[in-house]
């Protein structure tokens, strides 16, 4: 019996012709536009953990302590720290030179040594979110040996705001593309009903089950919706292919992120299914009149 | 097998209400062939439609192979239907498949196996003496040979009730002559038929229980 729904539905699909075709380009339209802003989100997602996995916290001290072990020890005892490193002047002096390399000779210029010591602290994993971050350093600020206190997650939380932004972006386009997919398979779908009334007529005469005589309807708005998917994905991967290689050097360079990566399959699948979805829900809206 | 226990059907189109059936009341037992005459508008299709559960009755009580019908749910209903051969006036063969095709597709789509489809198909067009004529187009057939192709379509399925509005309506005298003994063919075979017509001739021709409709009423039940 499927084979024969099959059959009925395809031959549905070939009934509706243009407008069965204008319902995949849409589909494809509408899951490539919401795939594209789930593949940049999610690229995005990497790099701002990425980044919250880099984040550190400067202390800068008034004076070199005469004791930087009791210091590192009694920091590394705060909530919200996940390790603590003494830098002497000495060690940061060091550090300057190394930054200007062959310009190092300027540092020999100076009177004395301006750099002052610090603590470089990473925080705790669970210590990266805004709040914690600025509770960190609040607490670090008090210390009695702090001059000043550099560094904190504002810039990543702003990443993270942007690819929030994106992924709402994306919901919001491909909504509304996929109702206007919806609306075009309804209309295919309305088409098929009108070229098959005296079949359906006739289906209904003789007792046939509903599910036989709303099966190819249901069916041909899912094959639409499939194929659009599939379109989508191929747009997606050929996007991708000819893009990423060209676009990683910028975003290695800004974000920090080796490797831009292709969606994931769960997330290939979520997109075709929701394209199946989408089109069996078309034609599912086209259905015909029913008995009194 | 049939059971009407008066029943009234008022159609409302806007403020209007056309009643094309009062109080009807007749019953048809298992194996009979009864003629219900009238003529156009006496309210003969409706009737039958009513028969079917294409139309609710306004008023009444329908019985039906045992089936209370203006109860049925929509699954009841294409149980019910599934036991109805039921032929019209104009065949409504499906003008995109051949004669073989057109009562294939019925079995087909009552879920008949498809090993037993050929066999069933031929058989009912054998019945009819269709099948000769099996890989013609119905735009390729006389009325009379599309007629025919509709009982086939019809029988195919072995229904025990025969619902037959005006087939023979629009056709010629020879025409008409053999699509009734098809259908006399088919109640000769078992099942029950109701048999509508406007033809006054062919009632007295068919020699069977005529109950007769006159302005939606059965004016009189004879035979």
């Amino acid at each position: 019996m499927f084979g024969f729904l099959l059959g009925e539905a395809l031959r549905d699909l070939r009934r509706a012709g243009r407008v069965a075709v204008s319902a995949i380009l849409l589909i494809a339209l509408s899951l490539a536009a919401l795939g594209g802003f789930w593949l940049l989100s999610s690229n995005l997602d990497q790099a701002v953990a990425l980044w919250r996995e880099r984040v550190r916290i400067i202390v800068y001290l008034k004076r070199e302590p005469a004791d930087s072990d009791a210091l590192v020890e009694r920091v590394r005892a705060m909530p919200g720290v996940g390790s603590a490193r003494y830098v002497g002047k000495a060690e940061a002096m060091g550090t300057l030179r190394q930054v200007l390399g062959k310009d190092a000779a300027v540092a020999d210029s100076l009177p004395s040594n301006p750099l002052p010591a610090s603590l470089e602290i990473t925080p705790e994993s669970g210590a990266t979110t805004p709040e914690a971050a600025r509770d960190l350093v609040a607490r670090l600020t008090q210390l009695p040996e702090t001059e000043e206190v550099a560094g904190g997650t504002e810039w990543i939380e702003r990443l993270g705001q942007g690819q929030h932004l994106l992924t709402v972006i994306g919901l919001g386009l491909g909504a509304v593309l996929a109702l206007a997919a919806v609306l075009t398979v309804t209309t295919a779908t309305t088409l098929v009903l009108h070229a098959r009334r005296q079949e359906l007529e006739i289906m209904r005469l003789v007792g046939a089950p509903e599910h036989v005589v709303r099966g190819p309807l249901l069916l041909q708005g899912m094959l639409q919706g499939l194929l659009g998917a599939t379109c989508a994905i191929w747009v997606l991967i050929g996007c991708f292919a000819l893009l990423a290689p060209r676009l990683e050097p910028l975003v290695s360079e800004t974000l920090g992120l080796p490797r831009l990566t292709f969606l994931k399959p769960a997330n290939v699948v979520a997109l075709m299914l929701a394209g199946t979805l989408l089109g069996g829900f078309g034609g599912w809206l086209a259905r015909g009149r029913r008995e009194p | 097998m049939i059971e009407l226990h008066r029943v009234s059907k008022v159609f409302s189109v806007g403020p209007v209400r056309v009643p094309a059936l009062s109080d009807v009341s007749f019953r048809v037992g298992k194996g009979e062939f009864v003629v219900l005459k009238g003529a156009s508008g006496a309210g003969k299709t409706t009737l039958l439609r009513l028969l079917y559960r294409e139309e609710l009755p306004t008023e009444g009580e329908i019985e039906v192979l045992d089936y209370d019908v203006p109860a049925l749910r929509r699954r009841a209903v294409a149980e019910l239907r599934r036991s109805i051969g039921i032929v019209f006036q104009d065949a409504k063969l499906l003008p995109g498949r051949t004669v073989y095709e057109n009562v294939a597709f019925v079995l087909r789509v009552l879920g008949t196996p498809r090993r037993e489809i050929t066999g069933r198909a031929f058989d009912a067009l054998r019945a009819v003496g269709m099948s000769s004529r099996a890989q013609a187009y119905p735009a390729q057939l006389s009325q009379g040979e599309a007629q025919r192709a509709a009982l086939a379509r019809a029988i195919a399925r072995k229904p025990l009730l025969l619902l037959a509005d005006e087939p023979t309506g629009n056709l010629d005298e020879a025409m008409a002559g053999e699509v009734l003994d098809v259908v006399k063919d088919i109640w000769t075979g078992g099942t029950t038929v109701l048999f509508a017509t406007h033809q006054a001739g062919l009632a007295t021709v068919l020699r069977q229980r005529t109950v007769t409709l006159e302005a939606g009423r059965v004016i009189k039940d004879e035979g």
